[in-house]
């Protein structure tokens, strides 16, 4: 037994099994960013998007009346992935999207243990921060400068929001790539907790 | 080098011009475009197509209308714009020339 979701598709509603609507929600939002520097990205989206219904209804008969993940796999591969819309190495979203060498301080308030100074300036130079950590105890055990000088930085610097930054803050290019690497971590994390 | 990226670059190149060359007889909807260049073999997966429609409806070379459709949702008909047609035909007399041109340079 399996749950189903109801969704709307170009107009049709389609019953869909909850791993299929995973899977197919997650290759939504990668074309979403693909397109997201196109001029009429929204349009562009609901075309495809009509495109599929009529896919879908293809793949259903009065025996089989729900979506599964084969069926959202094959259209997948129909369709394409961003990788293969873009198809070819020279005008990729790889190179588009990029922007290349950006490597920024920012405040990584994910690993705080404060205000994220420390951590994100490891992530910074790629050492531990705990090393950052100590060197700022010390110099405030001789004299409370380390306060000020916390303080000043933590005014300073901003913190990683976005998950463009977040990536920028790490020093790696941000690309179409790596923001899906990072958003589909993030979601797996989600389905982890949720248990699905 | 590598073929496959060379053999995806001269169908990108001329994707434009068989979608416009699609639309010169009637007007489509984008699942008949996607058939007739499916049978030709000029693309390979079907979501190339939508950025590209959407791209010449907005530099005015194409323009859609909605149209009802016995079987569910009204569909989007694309069609040549005059602006289109003359496109069209500048691209015809470019394709000639470049296949005399490579015809000229295999035959050497």
């Amino acid at each position: 037994m399996k749950i189903t979701v109801s969704i709307n598709l170009g107009g049709y509603s389609f019953n869909i099994d909850e791993d299929a609507y995973a899977e197919l929600k997650m290759y939504l939002r990668n074309l979403e960013l693909h397109f997201a520097e196109e001029e009429s990205s929204s349009e562009i989206l609901s075309d495809i998007e009509a495109r599929m219904a009529e896919l879908f209804r293809t793949r259903l008969t009065s025996y089989k009346q729900v979506i599964t993940i084969e069926d959202v796999r094959q259209i997948i591969s129909v369709l394409g992935t961003p990788e293969d819309i873009s198809d070819n190495n020279e005008t990729s979203a790889r190179d588009k999207f990029s922007s290349p060498g950006y490597h920024r301080m920012y405040r990584d308030t994910e690993h705080r243990v404060i205000g994220g100074v420390c951590s994100g300036m490891g992530a910074y130079w790629n050492i531990e921060p705990w090393i950052i950590r100590i060197i700022f105890i010390a110099v405030t055990m001789m004299g409370g400068l380390g306060i000020l000088v916390y303080l000043i930085l933590y005014i300073v610097i901003p913190e990683a929001k976005t998950t463009a930054q977040k990536i920028e803050m790490k020093g790696e290019p941000v690309n179409i790539h790596n923001i899906k690497d990072s958003v589909k971590k993030e979601f797996n994390d989600v389905r982890k907790n949720m248990n699905l | 080098m590598d073929l496959e990226n060379t053999k995806a670059q001269m169908r990108k190149g001329i994707l434009e011009y068989c979608i416009l060359s699609v639309l010169s007889a009637n007007s489509c909807y984008a699942s008949d475009i996607i058939r007739e260049l499916k049978e030709a073999e000029v693309i390979v997966v079907e979501g190339t197509l939508y950025p590209l429609l959407t791209r010449l409806k907005n530099s005015g070379l194409l323009s859609y209308r909605w149209e009802e459709s016995q079987q569910g949702p009204p569909r989007k008909y694309y069609e040549l714009t005059e602006e289109g047609r003359v496109y069209l035909a500048d691209l015809d007399k470019s394709w000639q020339q470049l296949v005399e041109s490579v015809n000229q340079i295999r035959t050497r």
